[in-house]
């Protein structure tokens, strides 16, 4: 009875444990069923992670590329702006050199101008020799209207023999003819004063008229050159 | 080598000097006519004021001569008392010059004036030796009583042909303005 009992209560307990087993192996088969579902869960979305974390770096890879293909550009474009603000240094510079070298010529321009203004004074010197020489001439007029004055008188005088001679006679016939010859010589020196006097009257239009060319030549230089001067000036104060 | 217009343009530009600074007065008559070289007085003892205008292309000789008789002296010494009668002509014919070279200016940009010389009449018969391409003489009767002879005598080195535009009316007569 007893082992009745201890069949019946071992085969009770193996029937439990079989069933225990059973259950567990069901409980532990959900268990592995439901962490296989949550793992594939999981590798799916881990998968999904890679593949956009992949997408990602393709996406960072290209904009790397790209920015490294921008960098350089931009180097390059940096380079050949570099090397046109040399080149646009180099012409400023220039250009600035020679805008100091054309101011420099305006000034000695400028200068030239107004040091040969002075030679106004020169030309007024030469017309003041002008009236040296006129003061010559006018003493040559006044020494050929003395000898004018001298020869209408021998003319006179020659006249007054011929009359005597005449009245001498015979006599005076030598005498006539001396007398004729001076008149003759007296009225040959008169037409040489008048011709002297014109020559005179000549060298005087002459004279002036040269001298008051240069005088007002002189004016029209120093005019011109103060034209000059100004423009320097003006061409100078543009350029500071 | 002076063309047709340009002789007249200066003879009008004398014409216009004349008679707006050879009258002491305004309102003054000025009449001119023209007269022939051997018309001119050439007294021994007349006088005759020359002035030039030189420029690069021609000098421009102005010769004047004011009659030594009391109703010129009357009509250009009244009321000055130190200057003598030749000093008082040799200013009047330097303004008269003046307007001369102030006209011309607007056609040759190069000019310059003589200051007055007196010289002797009779040189103005020689003015031919000059050998002048323009030579006119003028008789000037001021306000009916004084008498002025003119001479222009252009000598040209170049071509000159320009026409002178006188339309412009004259602002001042060249005297001296006190403020």
């Amino acid at each position: 009875m007893i082992e009745q009992y201890l069949v019946a209560a071992l085969s009770s307990s193996a029937v439990t444990a079989v069933a225990a087993l059973t259950l567990h192996k069901l409980r532990s088969a959900r268990t592995i069923a439901r962490h296989h579902a949550e793992t594939g869960t999981q590798v799916e979305a881990f998968e999904h992670d890679a593949a956009r974390q992949r997408e990602s770096i393709e996406r960072a890879e290209q904009e790397r590329q790209a920015l490294e293909t921008l960098n350089l550009d931009l180097r390059e474009e940096l380079a050949q702006q570099s090397d046109l603000l040399a080149e646009t240094r180099v012409t400023l510079k220039a250009a600035v050199d020679d805008k100091d070298q054309w101011a420099y010529q305006a000034k000695k321009i400028a200068d030239e101008a107004a040091r040969l203004k002075s030679l106004a004074a020169t030309f007024e010197r030469w017309h003041e020799q002008m009236i040296s020489l006129m003061t010559q001439n006018q003493d040559m007029h006044e020494k050929n209207q003395e000898l004018s004055s001298i020869v209408r008188h021998v003319v006179i005088v020659s006249l007054n023999a011929s009359i005597e001679a005449a009245r001498a006679g015979s006599a005076g016939r030598g005498f006539a003819v001396v007398a004729s010859e001076v008149r003759a010589l007296a009225t040959r020196s008169e037409e040489l004063s008048k011709s002297y006097r014109d020559s005179l009257h000549k060298n005087d239009l002459t004279t002036t008229t040269t001298f008051q060319d240069i005088q007002a030549g002189g004016k029209m230089i120093t005019a011109s050159l103060g034209s000059v001067e100004a423009l320097a000036n003006q061409f100078q104060s543009k350029l500071h | 080598m002076i063309s047709t217009q340009a002789k007249d343009s200066i003879e009008r530009i004398f014409y216009k000097a004349a008679q707006s600074r050879l009258p002491r007065e305004a309102g003054d008559s000025c009449e001119i006519v023209t007269i022939p070289q051997d018309a001119l007085d050439a007294a021994p003892e007349a006088r005759v004021v020359v002035l030039t205008i030189s420029s690069i292309l021609f000098r421009l000789l102005l010769i004047l001569q004011f009659k030594d008789d009391a109703g010129t002296r009357d009509y250009f010494v009244k009321d000055v008392a130190d200057n003598s009668f030749q000093e008082i002509f040799s200013e009047v014919a330097n303004l008269c010059c003046g307007a001369m070279n102030q006209e011309l200016l607007n056609y040759f940009p190069d000019l310059g004036m003589s200051t007055p010389y007196l010289l002797s009449a009779r040189c103005v018969s020689h003015l031919q030796q000059l050998n002048p391409g323009f030579l006119a003489s003028y008789k000037l009767t001021l306000n009916h009583a004084a008498q002025v002879t003119a001479t222009v005598c252009v000598c040209a080195h170049a071509p000159i042909d320009f026409v002178a535009d006188l339309s412009a009316v004259e602002e001042s007569s060249g005297e001296l303005e006190l403020f």
